[in-house]
């Protein structure tokens, strides 16, 4: 056992000294390794980024909560049957919540989308401006910057009062408190009362970009009739959803008297209506990374065994000394096959370095518009990386340390380079 | 090792090479036994056979067939692992082109044997040291062999040989890269060597490298064409070694 260990020891200072002697080749050599290392970094930050916007996602929206529509939101269907779906109207919608029973808490709310808000000689345009009710203020996931939401009251009495998203904070005051200010919806105008946190992600990036209002207010704009609701319906518990749906569907079905065999004309929306788009992604990142890492791993599993039998050639003299000394063919064997994962695991780290270099660019830059995304490598990911390089590595020198292994001392000690 | 048995023992030992088509009957039936402590050179022509004959007793090569009997050891059907124990352990090689890693010192050079052998580092440093000390290369641990003379390098080989304590030095053509004043001093250092108990075998073709030593033996055609013992060795005087 001892033995063994001075000998291992020897082999792994041994294939540090080589790749020292001849560092520009090691380093052309391990290229493969290191592009596909970074691809793998690259990839699996992706994926992590997107993990971590998806989970935001699911937190923003709620996971107890349903949103019934007239639009599934992540698209589907017949686009001219959906087109011709009936609004939904607010008498449908107060009637719904009315019948809603198992639920913890219902509101109804009423969008429209790319309006245009001014304060003074400045325009933010593209908003969403949402009428909602003071109780979607009392969501654990509605939580403000500053100031604070509408009241019951003020809901009731139309009041021009508005909190808005963080974006149009900044496209508005820029650094200034907001609150007080009168902003300009429609030309009439409302008084900034509260600032939302930031909490649009990768899926909702329109959240930031909303102007919330009471929604009778709402109907004073755009009139009680124009646009279709939003009921929104949290459940007592995430366990309760699936029963709630199904009491939901009953519930909206009776209310928009449709007939026992008719076809839904409505959506019942969730946070989990993203998982499919969310898959897709992923899919497709995970495709293109495994594919770009596979070829790049190819290429460099050609170039380290070219190049491990290159060295074994250039050191035969030095295979022929040790065995005469009294190395084994295992310790060849072992010598040059950690010369390989070592050269792969080099390169992994340049990989690494490389791929850290151009993430902490990527949220450097890219921070304001995607906050998702990490500025790291995972850490999972970077051992992952390294364990595959030293497989690449055992891989590709397999054959050359064969080769070195199996030379006839004899031959080794007469060969002249 | 008892001693009624010798530390070699070579019977009817043949070797065969095939070259393309035709086989070359290499060693053809040697028998050779050598006791503990001699000084023998192998003399022969080039093609005779005695560099097979070396690597046989250098445990790098099998014998076709015969008996190869090493220190008590049947050696001639040892697998490659235990094959390099042996060679570890009970041979101490010398070179003609001193064959050393040239990227690494002559400490590390000396200590490469013992790495193979499994000593602790520190025990290694130690033991490479005091070989290095006894061939008077205590001055030059850390220089690699591109910077170190012919005659340095073959010392720092001899100390590698030396260093595992080995039951035989075997030395090729020792002094065939050297001049010879350098090449005197390398002999004078063998007989030390053999003088402190150590067996010695020369293999050369130069006769008076091979008057040095105490037997000769003499190779032809495969076959041992005369042994005998020399009465007359040459004198050595050895300045530079304590240098």
């Amino acid at each position: 056992m001892k033995r063994r260990l001075a000998e291992y020891a020897d082999v792994v200072t041994t294939a540090a000294e080589s790749l020292r002697a001849n560092p520009l080749r090691s380093l052309l050599t391990a290229l493969g390794v290191t592009i596909g290392v970074a691809f793998v970094s690259l990839m699996g930050w992706a994926l992590g980024s997107l993990d971590a916007a998806w989970e935001s996602t699911l937190s923003t929206l709620g996971q107890d909560m349903l949103y019934v529509d007239k639009w599934n939101w992540a698209g589907g269907g017949n686009w001219r049957s959906v087109m011709n779906r009936k609004n939904i109207t607010i008498d449908q919608a107060e009637e719904i919540a009315r019948r809603v029973r198992a639920a913890s808490m219902v509101y109804i709310s009423a969008d429209a989308w790319g309006k245009t808000v001014v304060r003074a000689d400045k325009k933010a345009s593209g908003l969403v401006i949402e009428g909602t009710m003071a109780r979607f203020g009392l969501l654990p996931s509605t939580t403000l910057a500053e100031g604070r939401f509408f009241s019951e009251m003020e809901e009731q009495y139309a009041t021009a009062v508005a909190v808005i998203g963080d974006g149009v904070r900044s496209a508005l005051f820029g650094n200034r408190s907001p609150l007080g200010e009168t902003i300009r919806i429609e030309g009439r105008p409302f008084v900034v009362i509260g600032v939302m946190n930031k909490r649009g992600t990768l899926f909702t990036d329109f959240l930031d970009r909303t102007v919330y209002i009471p929604l009778p207010a709402f109907f004073g704009l755009y009139g009680r009739y124009s646009r279709s609701m939003t009921v929104a319906v949290k459940a007592r518990s995430p366990e309760d959803l699936a029963e709630l749906r199904d009491d939901l569907r009953g519930i909206v079905r009776s209310v928009r008297m449709l007939s026992p065999d008719a076809p839904d004309d409505f959506a019942i929306n969730e946070a989990q209506v993203f998982r499919d788009q969310v898959a897709n992604i992923r899919m497709v990142i995970g495709m293109v990374g495994i594919g770009l890492t596979a070829l790049s791993f190819l290429v460099g599993v050609i170039g380290i065994t070219n190049v491990m039998f290159v060295a074994v050639v250039e050191r035969t003299k030095e295979i022929g000394i040790r065995r005469a000394v009294g190395a084994r063919r295992r310790s060849i064997l072992a010598q040059f096959l950690a010369e390989a994962a070592m050269l792969c695991v080099a390169g992994a780290v340049v990989g690494i370095v490389l791929a850290s270099g151009l993430i902490a660019a990527a949220a450097l830059l890219l921070h304001k518009q995607m906050e998702f995304l990490l500025p790291f490598v995972p850490l999972d990911v970077v051992a992952l990386a390294v364990g595959s390089s030293i497989c690449v590595g055992v891989i590709a020198g397999f054959v050359p340390a064969l080769r070195a292994a199996r030379l006839d001392p004899v031959e080794a000690l007469r060969y002249e380079a | 090792m008892s001693a009624h048995s010798p530390l070699i023992l070579l019977e009817q030992v043949t070797k065969d090479y095939r070259m393309g088509s035709e086989i070359v009957h290499a060693l053809r039936g040697v028998d050779l036994s050598i006791e503990p402590n001699e000084y023998v050179a192998i003399m022969g022509p080039s093609g005779s056979g005695k560099s097979t004959l070396m690597n046989i007793l250098g445990c790098l090569d099998w014998p076709t067939s015969g008996r190869y009997i090493l220190d008590g050891t049947d050696v001639s059907s040892l697998d490659d692992a235990a094959l390099a124990r042996i060679r570890n352990q009970k041979i101490g090689f010398v070179f003609q082109t001193f064959n050393l890693l040239p990227r690494a010192t002559a400490l590390k050079n000396v200590e490469l044997p013992l790495i193979y052998a499994g000593l602790s580092a520190d025990e290694r440093r130690r033991r490479a040291h005091a070989a290095l000390e006894s061939v008077g290369l205590g001055d030059r641990l850390f220089h690699k062999p591109p910077e170190l003379s012919g005659g340095q390098r073959q010392r720092v080989a001899i100390a590698r040989a030396l260093v595992t304590n080995p039951s035989i030095i075997l030395a090729d053509e020792p002094t065939g890269n050297l001049d010879s004043k350098t090449g005197a001093e390398i002999m004078a250092l063998f007989e030390r060597i053999w003088r402190e108990g150590n067996t010695v075998i020369l293999v050369t073709h130069e006769d008076d490298i091979a008057r040095y030593a105490r037997r000769i033996l003499r190779i032809r055609d495969g076959c041992i064409e005369s042994d005998v013992p020399n009465n007359s060795p040459a004198s050595v005087e050895e300045p530079a070694a304590q240098r």
